[in-house]
């Protein structure tokens, strides 16, 4: 690191970054999303027929495979394969779909933890009270395993940001693609990675601390339903 | 479509980066292990620099894509004069990242040994490292196969990473085969099979050791 006009050349590197970090926020924040709906969804399948058949066995054959394998060889085969029968994909839509196919096998696991820890009294005194199924899904189950997961979704949150640096192999400008140009271009290899390392710790610091602002706020309107849940039905003590 | 003429040419390739791999693999775990034992250790000292050094270490490696790491690993190292094999930048970032999170577990199981017992081994005169290594962590190790597994098959998934950098692993073999033989499905699903294969090995190697090592039915 060669401390003459650091500071310039810092200067001229951040704005280059920041659009790297553009498209990892961007697409690690679809990678979540399709991640939570296709992992609520696999968490469905896996949960049909009380947990037994064939929707049952995909599902952990498809957990075990994204668990098991690693994203890089995940995102060559999904960037390789297509195009190898003639079909090109964008490698920005590649990645997203890869990284929320991966994402998904994690979130259905934690989605799967997160109702587990329901206790199993709460839905049979729901049903005896003669509540509704949907009425059982959106009053107590949902409130409480969104409470329960949410650690874990914006850990893994912070777990895609971290490792959407690997889409930059199959030629995605994100911001470790950015930093990557950057170092061939100037050949200061230190000084750009370390500049690369502060922003992605400056992104994964912001998901956790937006994260935990909103999983404090969920606490806390957690308390307020239990409160006058427990006034509505009377009950003195639970 | 899936030639499966072509499997037995590629075999032979395969097997060996697999062994890299493996070698890899067993490098950055005894390195990260081993850190992370050592980090858990001056964090349970108590002392105060040494529990801010423990959670400056871990938050910083928790935010950092390991890919950053292994780049500043293999070629930022050698402008401060200090020139990494593959491997060695490979092991050496690897041990390092994984590092952290295997602090992070040994800190879980240390939790799991309840207080009460530290705290009356000290009153009868144990020292604080016979109470670290003669009652907490024959405890604490008990539990922890589970998680240390788990961990083993992150660190075996960021083993594929080393390929960027050129270590001739898994994960380059099978590019090259690509770009030598313009074949592209054999060699991608015979590499998926490869890691989903080794992942599923280090899942029932961990539920054997832990079946072998866990209590049963005695004291909790």
């Amino acid at each position: 690191m060669n401390a003459d006009g650091l500071l310039e050349r810092l200067t001229a590197y951040f704005p280059v970054m920041l659009q790297g970090a553009g498209i990892t926020m961007l697409v690690s924040s679809l990678a979540i999303i399709v991640g939570l709906a296709l992992g609520a969804c696999l968490l469905g399948m896996s949960l049909a027929n009380r947990g037994t058949g064939p929707l049952t066995w995909a599902v952990t054959v498809y957990v075990s495979f994204f668990r098991g394998t690693p994203l890089l060889v995940q995102l060559l085969m999904a960037f390789y394969l297509p195009s190898a029968f003639g079909w090109d994909m964008p490698p920005l839509l590649v990645a997203i779909l890869v990284m929320g196919l991966n994402s998904a096998a994690f979130q259905c696991q934690i989605l799967r933890a997160g109702l587990a820890a329901i206790p199993a009294g709460q839905i049979a005194a729901a049903y005896s009270f003669g509540m509704p199924q949907r009425k059982v899904f959106w009053n107590i189950q949902l409130p409480q395993l969104a409470r329960a997961v949410w650690p874990a979704v914006v850990s893994e949150f912070m777990d895609v940001v971290k490792n959407s640096a690997i889409i930059s192999v199959i030629a995605v400008a994100d911001l470790a693609r950015v930093t990557r140009q950057i170092f061939a271009a100037n050949y200061r290899p230190l000084e750009v990675f370390l500049s690369a390392g502060v922003m992605y710790l400056l992104l994964t610091g912001a998901v956790f601390a937006l994260g935990s602002w909103v999983g404090r706020r969920l606490q806390h309107r957690g308390g307020r339903g239990r409160r006058i849940g427990l006034a509505a039905t009377g009950a003195s003590h639970v | 479509m899936f030639d499966w003429s072509l499997i037995p040419g590629l075999l032979p390739l395969f097997g060996e980066a697999a062994l890299r791999t493996l070698a890899l693999l067993v490098c950055a775990l005894a390195g990260g292990c081993t850190l992370g034992f050592a980090l858990n250790a001056l964090r349970e000292s108590g002392r105060r620099p040494l529990v801010a050094v423990y959670w400056s270490y871990v938050g910083l490696m928790r935010g950092l894509p390991f890919l950053i790491l292994l780049f500043i690993a293999y070629f930022g190292l050698p402008s401060v004069g200090l020139q990494l094999s593959p491997f060695a930048a490979a092991a050496g970032a690897l041990s390092v990242y994984s590092g952290a999170y295997f602090a992070e577990i040994f800190r879980a199981c240390w939790q799991t040994v309840p207080k009460g017992q530290v705290e009356a081994a000290r009153t009868i005169g144990f020292s604080p490292a016979r109470v670290f290594w003669n009652i907490q962590a024959p405890q604490a190790m008990r539990g922890s196969v589970p998680l240390l597994a788990n961990q083993s098959l992150l660190v075996l998934k960021d083993c594929a990473l080393a390929s960027v950098i050129t270590y001739p692993e898994l994960t380059m073999t099978a590019g090259k085969v690509v770009s030598e033989q313009f074949i592209y499905l054999e060699p991608y699903v015979l590499l998926a099979l490869c890691y989903w294969g080794m992942s599923i090995a280090l899942d029932f190697l961990g539920r054997w050791m832990n079946q072998r090592f866990s209590l049963k039915g005695g004291v909790r």
